[in-house]
């Protein structure tokens, strides 16, 4: 079991860098990488979620400034594309700094509310700001490899989705390891507490906050850059931060390698449905419907049934019995 | 000064309508500490079948009511029951936000298949047109809603503050462990709670199906929009809620006569942002709103 569990990690990487050889046709690599670009996003998320317990239902914010900053830095300010990239997720973190120093100053359902509340506003701006973003009729963006055929374009980014998932996959690694995790993991558990301890709660929620929106940027900018056309609808939609939350929660919050199998469930499920229902609005009831039972049944997501350790607060609540008994002769 | 008088009178006149809306949300947070995503879709809900009364049967909107409120009223009670009461207390809030998002997409998603996404409108003949005071126009579906949304504002406080039931609701609020050591059957008020909100939603939808075009999506934005009332009214707090609404109803209609409806709509999340940074627990939301 231990071994197996070992080598795991390793066998799933070298078949995710095989993928796009492995399977037949170009459609498989365009799910490919949107799967791969998913998981990353939820594994970002999880590095505020799975820490700190606090649910945002508005990082799809972060996902759709994150293309189209790129966007209008390619088309506007024609900026090469890399350089777009990175400047524009630099900004959408500084942006997420000043967000997330509002938003965490409240708990529980009113972050939630906030985040809610901070998609649908970034919605609106973007809508409205018809002779910057073009609107609701969206932004065009160049393909940066104009040489490649769109089979081969898939190919480039799902390398490009896969990195950046494992520097997202390492980022929560690392903090996991770091005391700045253990703080964050503190203020899960009971943020009173840990700020009477001495932890920095508020700083260490806003720099969670701000990392999870980094990545999320990032992919946003990849996504301008892969799909060339953005919808303001969709880009900033609430669908698409539930679909990180409903991954990170299915595969595990707790676990490193939860929201990527959680995206690895529905990502592909998301597109077979597409396939096999067609374009209706009934896959809208799927993913809600996933979303309860989740919730209802097994909110500690799937990896939780497989680990040893039981579910629930890392620090055990013991009655004063019980740790009599522990320390008794 | 006659463009700010309209914004006024329009903002009054929805800022009524928003306190009927809002007032169920209110009710759900505090009975149970939930807040209730799937509100707003719920609203939509009631309007599509409002709809479809109304073109099936061809009878007036307001007849639909018989026939939602108490739908609504068992469909409430039996979300609390079978699905809020299940989850586990400590992580109530977050995972009820979840839960009942899992509900409104649900709703979105069946609408969508059922009614197509396309735009969905009842009108009545004598809805269509506006009644002028001093040059301030007031279409009649405006104040119809407005009336109706003070009426059942008004029963509701009745029974709130009348009623037994209303007492053990209040109780149940209040304090919870105190109203069970006095004999109140707290998860059967917390469901019936429920189920008065939802009751809510049944007359809310039924108005904004007479006064807007609406489509499978459009909960989206009342998600929003009632989310940040109740808020800036304090959680929980019914009356806040209600006072919230008027205010923001009226910034909305003045911003929305002088500037456009995009700021008029950013101006709900300018101040809900506002009293997160001021006075994070509302401004009638007393310690029961403090920790949410």
């Amino acid at each position: 079991m231990r071994i197996a569990s070992r080598g795991l990690p390793p066998l799933v990487a070298g078949l995710a860098i095989a993928y796009p050889f492995l399977v037949p046709n170009y459609y498989l690599v365009y799910a490919g990488a949107l799967t791969v670009m998913y998981a990353a996003m939820a594994t970002s998320w999880n590095l505020l979620g799975g820490f700190t317990g606090y649910v945002s239902l508005g990082h799809s914010a972060f996902f759709g400034l994150g293309a189209y900053g790129t966007g209008l830095l390619v088309t506007r300010m024609d900026v090469p594309w890399v350089v777009a990239l990175l400047v524009s997720a630099l900004l959408v973190t500084v942006f997420a700094v000043g967000v997330g120093i509002a938003a965490v100053r409240v708990r529980g359902a009113s972050f939630v509310i906030v985040s809610i509340a901070l998609v649908s506003m970034m919605n609106l701006i973007v809508q409205g700001w018809r002779s910057l973003t073009g609107g609701s009729t969206g932004l065009q963006v160049p393909s940066p490899f104009p040489d490649l055929h769109r089979g081969e374009t898939h190919m480039v980014f799902f390398y490009l989705f896969l990195a950046l998932l494992a520097l997202a996959l390492a980022s929560w690694w690392y903090v996991s390891r770091s005391r700045f995790g253990a703080g964050l993991r503190a203020i899960r558990e009971d943020e009173d507490k840990a700020e009477s301890l001495g932890v920095p709660t508020g700083a260490y929620k806003v720099t969670a906050f701000a990392l999870s929106a980094l990545f999320v940027a990032l992919a946003g900018g990849l996504y301008a850059l892969w799909f060339g056309s953005l919808d303001p609808i969709f880009v900033f939609s609430i669908l698409i931060a539930s679909s990180m939350v409903l991954m990170s929660l299915l595969g595990g919050v707790r676990h490193l390698f939860g929201p990527l199998l959680g995206a690895l469930i529905v990502a592909p499920a998301g597109e077979y449905f597409l396939i096999a229902l067609g374009e209706t609005q009934i896959h809208l009831t799927a993913t809600g419907l996933v979303l309860v039972l989740v919730v209802l049944f097994m909110p500690d997501g799937i990896l939780a049934r497989f680990s040893r350790r039981r579910a629930g607060p890392s620090i055990p609540d013991e009655t004063a019995e019980q740790r009599l008994q522990g320390v008794a002769p | 000064m006659n463009l700010l008088l309209q914004g006024l009178a329009l903002g009054v006149l929805t800022g009524g309508l928003y306190a009927l809306l809002a007032s169920g949300l209110s009710l759900y947070f505090g009975v149970m500490r939930v807040v209730m995503v799937a509100h707003p879709a719920f609203l939509f809900l009631a309007a599509y079948l409002t709809y479809t009364v109304h073109t099936t049967l061809g009878l007036d909107p307001f007849l639909a009511l018989p026939l939602t409120v108490p739908l609504f009223f068992a469909l409430g009670v039996a979300v609390q029951r079978l699905l809020i009461a299940r989850l586990a207390p400590e992580n109530m809030a977050m995972m009820s936000v979840l839960l009942t998002f899992g509900i409104a997409l649900t709703i979105e998603g069946l609408l969508g298949t059922f009614y197509t996404g396309s735009y969905k409108s009842v009108s009545m003949e004598y809805a269509t047109r506006s009644l002028t005071i001093g040059g301030v126009h007031l279409p009649y579906d405006k104040i119809i809603a407005f009336w109706v949304a003070a009426i059942t504002l008004l029963v509701l406080f009745a029974v709130l503050i009348k009623s037994r039931f209303g007492q053990s609701l209040r109780a149940t609020i209040q304090h919870r462990e105190a109203a069970r050591l006095v004999g109140i059957q707290t998860e059967r008020v917390a469901g019936y709670g429920f189920g008065v909100g939802l009751a809510t939603a049944a007359v809310g939808g039924t108005v904004l199906a007479l006064i807007t075009p609406f489509f499978p999506a459009s909960h989206w934005v009342w998600i929003g929009k009632l989310m940040a009332i109740i808020v800036v009214g304090g959680l929980g707090s019914v009356v806040g809620a209600a006072l919230a609404a008027v205010l923001l109803g009226v910034v909305e209609g003045l911003v929305l006569v002088t500037v456009d409806a995009t700021w008029a709509t950013i101006m709900f999340y300018v101040f809900l942002f506002l009293t997160l940074l001021a006075r994070p627990q509302g401004f009638f939301g007393g310690r029961l709103a403090h920790r949410f």
